[in-house]
């Protein structure tokens, strides 16, 4: 999904009163799977829009989203590390960390 | 009308524009998610509501879009703005409507490319063999000349003969594009270009067209030469054309 088609959607889901996150990479360090600017949109009951990796990372932005539209309704910062230890089971494949801009949409 | 309605009005009317976000903020009444749009003539929408910051961020906004470089900066102490380039959908035109373009309008309608197709044989240009595509039935010159074609556009020149090829290309090297690309054998592909060159387009611009076309995995198929041309028109979009013509010069090309 491109930023355009990410923004109607946004635009969709407020439209039909359905709160959600927009998920913007602000900052990226070593290597990601996903450069600056990719974009996600994450809602209440878990339906997801776009990517902004996958992976632990987006299990981890997900949580954050949802926390964000529940209870601190505010935008935040999220800094995910995708350095972990390469040989845990569901370790991501990426080196590097990236921090994303949450932003909740009522 | 919210900032986001906006946006998408912008990009319907295919406008490129940088979007400035606060992402945190620690000065009084600028709160984190406060949305500036700068569009490239300097017009802005949106704002902090703090003159002298705001002219900060205009600044740096147009900075963004010339360099067409999305980060994060530090305005002033306590506020960090993260600028956007938000464009629209890079456009593809396909001239030549047969084996190949059909998977190539598929391949490159997945990975985000919008995609018009043009052939003057009806049945080839025909819409349901192009789903989610524009389809113009009419000569490639008459089609090209109402075409749109900038400095974001691709333009993949596939017909089914050299004289076609030397068409389409006279109407579209004057013009600036993203990507020139032409299939075709050596020779032939030598003679369009020898016949371009004697209509007067200069050899620099002739150096521009990428022939052979696509990146260089070996493919016969129209499936797979499909595959290695939409590989090639993601690397200049991702990265840059110079990259693209490396990845080709690995093995000689």
């Amino acid at each position: 999904m491109n930023d355009g088609e990410i923004f109607n959607q946004l635009v969709d889901l407020q439209q039909n009163g359905i709160a959600s996150c927009l998920a913007t990479i602000i900052r990226t360090a070593g290597s990601t799977p996903r450069e600056i600017g990719a974009k996600m949109l994450i809602c209440l009951d878990g339906t997801t829009y776009g990517s902004i990796g996958g992976g632990c990372g987006e299990r981890q932005l997900q949580s954050a989203a949802i926390r964000c539209l529940l209870k601190d309704k505010k935008p935040e910062i999220l800094d995910i590390d995708l350095t972990v230890d390469l040989n845990v089971k569901g370790g991501d494949v990426c080196g590097g960390n990236l921090s994303v801009f949450v932003e909740p949409f009522f | 009308m919210n900032m986001i309605s906006r946006m998408t009005d912008l990009l319907e009317t295919s406008r490129t524009f940088c979007l400035a976000t606060v992402i945190s903020s620690s000065v009084k009444d600028i709160m984190p998610g406060n949305k500036t749009i700068v569009l490239g003539d300097g017009s802005v929408e949106g704002g902090t509501g703090n003159n002298r910051l705001d002219g900060l961020i205009n600044k740096y906004a147009i900075q963004a879009l010339k360099t067409q470089k999305k980060q994060t900066i530090d305005i002033v102490q306590g506020l960090s703005v993260f600028f956007d380039i938000v464009a629209q959908k890079a456009k593809l035109v396909i001239c030549g409507a047969g084996h190949i373009a059909k998977p190539l309008a598929q391949f490159a309608r997945k990975v985000d490319f919008s995609v018009t197709v043009i052939d003057d044989r009806s049945n080839f240009a025909d819409p349901s063999r192009f789903e989610g595509c524009e389809v113009i039935t009419d000569d490639f010159v008459v089609a090209l000349q109402n075409t749109n074609i900038n400095t974001s556009s691709f333009v993949v020149i596939i017909t089914r003969g050299h004289e076609y090829d030397t068409e389409c290309l006279s109407e579209i090297l004057p013009r600036k594009t993203a990507y020139v690309g032409l299939i075709g054998s050596r020779r032939r592909v030598g003679f369009v270009l020898e016949m371009l060159s004697n209509q007067g387009i200069p050899s620099d611009r002739l150096k521009d067209v990428f022939t052979p076309i696509g990146l260089p995995i070996g493919a016969e198929s129209p499936e797979e030469i499909a595959l290695s041309i939409t590989a090639e028109l993601v690397c200049v979009r991702r990265k840059t054309s110079v990259q693209a013509k490396k990845l080709r010069s690995v093995i000689g090309i």
